[in-house]
């Protein structure tokens, strides 16, 4: 109980903190006193938390019904059969919402003046016409690229089956609870999933063309070692859902560990397990795309390359072309998993 | 044939499961355990396959303690006690034939189950336990195909492939209706009968027990509290078991 009233505590003390300083950084030094480069220093955050902590502490005992902290953590106190305009919590809600809405249009630099202005309606207009005239004579060169981009997607997650297929078994609770070492190695093994998979394949391919070149190898390999994480995540979790009833059948024949796998787990992962796969074969065709942009090779690199010459004709074709063959895979991806369902 | 000697269960949130029970069971007997939902009549079973370990007693097993056996040996036991399930915990999309042949796994090799090569007289003799239960035709049928009365003889055909001496049924007519019941059971009292194979079920009717069973065991919060013939079970029994609310209903 007492962990609930910390939480709840901290919360608050967070949200207030927060809704000071955005009210005082943005609203007030940039909009209200329009400072371009208003003066930071540490101590400005440290006085929003204490204040923070000031008025949740108020909050806390003298209005409880405004926490927010309160209303997640204590279900009761909110009284959540009262009507949703009726609970005083919210109105604290929308506050700090709109505040944060106010920065949000101010920091992202929202301005309908340039959106609607006659310099950039004209650019907007020059760009449209030239995608929608696109430039046929580089077709061979693209769709060369373009087949490399769909091989490149398509070897890294055929390298990255068989190893996240081992890999899900320890990654799986269910199957990993039995003795210490096995829960060490899921502890340490699920940890370095997330940590892959944390990273965008983008990142991984900057890593990667510092390593092994710029190229299709690099794209390919940030690609394969993004699947294996993730597939990793999405098979295990597969494990974790199984009926344990075959296993404990098959475990009760005397069948030894690996076929217990093989016979108690395996047959009700497999389809859900190829659709996943065929899922993210898919993801990887259009990541390959993305990966191109930072030179992962294929053609994404090549529309880089259009861009950075304006060549915007030629930039149309390649938009078209990618338009094409994400439609077609995201079609042929959902035939196939309703196929094997 | 089998000796349980005070065996104790605590689970690790604290569940104390099954306390000190001892009991023994002959060979040729049909022992019905009877009992409430929750007093503790898988975990028995469980424990006596081992699908669970236990905390402490002992289980004697055709003169060998097994309670603390692992590897090879743990699996040499096993696999001469077979089990059904209430939910028959069959693998739905194989066939009825190769749901058979997952009982004979313990001697075949691990790379040749994986490559679906049983041997030739194991093919043979899942084919004759599938007629043992009268599954004979309906070999290549997925097993999900089956009706429910159907998956639980499947499931007694895969324990039967086990060559076991005992054969452990946790509720196996629990998901079945009333006639499918009968017809389920009739072809375990045949499997002790014809085959000799010694069983331990667990059955929640009472009209069920009187029929089938030869000797009974009712738990009740994990103690033993009864211990004997089934005609022995009378109505002042029926109510330290199941509570004075109860009244005996009957399957026909
Ligand atoms: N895996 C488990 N973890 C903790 N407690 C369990 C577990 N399995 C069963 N129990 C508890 O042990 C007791 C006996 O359960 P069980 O053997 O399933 O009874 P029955 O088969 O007679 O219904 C129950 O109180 C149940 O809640
Ligand atoms: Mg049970």
């Amino acid at each position: 109980m007492a962990h609930r009233h910390f939480f709840s505590l901290l919360l608050d003390t967070l949200l207030w903190s927060y809704t000071f300083l955005a009210t005082h950084k943005i609203i007030y030094n940039k909009i209200i006193m329009s400072i371009r480069y208003p003066e930071f220093s540490w101590g400005q955050p440290l006085i929003c938390l204490i204040l923070g902590l000031i008025t949740s502490a108020l909050i806390y005992f003298f209005l409880p019904g405004l926490s927010i902290g309160r209303a997640i953590y204590f279900k009761t106190y909110a009284r959540l059969n009262r009507p949703f305009f009726k609970r005083p919590y919210i109105y604290v809600a929308f506050l700090i919402f709109f505040i944060t809405l106010i920065s949000g249009l101010y920091v992202s630099q929202v301005s309908l003046r340039e959106f609607f202005s006659h310099s950039g309606l004209m650019g907007a207009k020059r760009i449209f016409i030239a995608l929608f005239t696109p430039n046929f004579g580089i077709l061979e060169e693209s769709l060369f690229a373009a087949i490399e981009t769909i091989y490149m997607a398509f070897i890294a997650t055929l390298f990255a089956i068989p190893i996240a297929f081992v890999l899900s078994f320890f990654a799986a609770k269910n199957l990993m609870m039995g003795s210490p070492l096995f829960k060490i190695i899921y502890t340490i093994l699920r940890f370095i999933l997330n940590l892959t998979r944390s990273i965008e394949p983008l990142i991984w391919a900057i890593i990667f063309s510092v390593w092994v070149g710029i190229g299709p190898f690099s794209g390919m390999l940030a690609l394969c070692i993004h699947s294996i994480a993730s597939l990793s995540k999405l098979y295990s979790e597969q494990i974790e859902a199984i009926d344990q009833g075959t296993m404990e059948a098959i475990t009760s024949t005397g069948a030894r560990p690996v076929q217990i796998v093989w016979f108690g787990v395996v047959p009700q992962i497999i389809l859900p397990f190829v659709s996943f796969t065929i899922y993210r074969w898919d993801i990887n065709v259009r990541m390959a795309t993305i990966i191109g942009l930072v030179g992962g090779g294929g053609i994404g690199t090549l529309l880089m390359q259009y861009q950075g010459l304006a060549k915007w004709n030629e930039v149309g074709l390649l938009v078209l072309i990618i338009a094409t063959i994400v439609w077609a895979m995201d079609t042929i991806s959902t035939k196939i998993r309703q196929a094997i369902k | 044939m089998l000796a349980v000697k005070k065996l104790n269960k605590i689970y690790p949130n604290g569940t104390h499961a099954l306390k000190n029970v001892s009991f023994d069971v002959k060979k040729g007997e049909f022992l019905i355990i009877i009992g409430l939902s929750g007093s503790g009549k898988s975990t028995l079973l469980r424990c006596i396959n081992r699908l669970i370990d236990l905390t402490s007693g002992s289980i004697i097993f055709e003169g060998v303690e097994i309670s603390k056996q692992e590897g090879a040996a743990l699996r040499k036991t096993r696999s001469k006690i077979g089990m059904v399930f209430q939910n028959f915990n069959l693998i739905p999309r194989f066939s009825v034939l190769k749901n058979t042949l997952t009982g004979a796994l313990t001697r075949t090799g691990t790379l040749a189950s994986i490559l679906g090569n049983f041997s030739k007289e194991d093919e043979k003799k899942a084919r004759g336990f599938l007629k043992t239960v009268g599954l004979n035709g309906k070999e290549r049928s997925r097993a999900d195909n089956l009706s429910g009365g159907e998956q639980q003889r499947l499931g007694m055909a895969r324990a039967l492939m086990q060559d076991p001496i005992l054969l452990l049924a946790d509720e196996p007519v629990a998901s079945l209706d009333p006639a499918t019941s009968h017809t389920v059971m009739d072809y375990l009292k045949k499997i002790n009968k014809e085959l000799g194979v010694t069983i331990i079920c667990n059955l929640h009717f009472l009209s069920l027990v009187r029929e089938y069973g030869t000797k009974v065991l009712a738990l009740k919060d994990g103690e033993i509290v009864y211990q004997g013939p089934p005609d022995g079970i009378d109505e002042k029994w029926f109510k330290t078991i199941y509570g004075e609310e109860a009244k005996e209903v009957g399957i026909n």
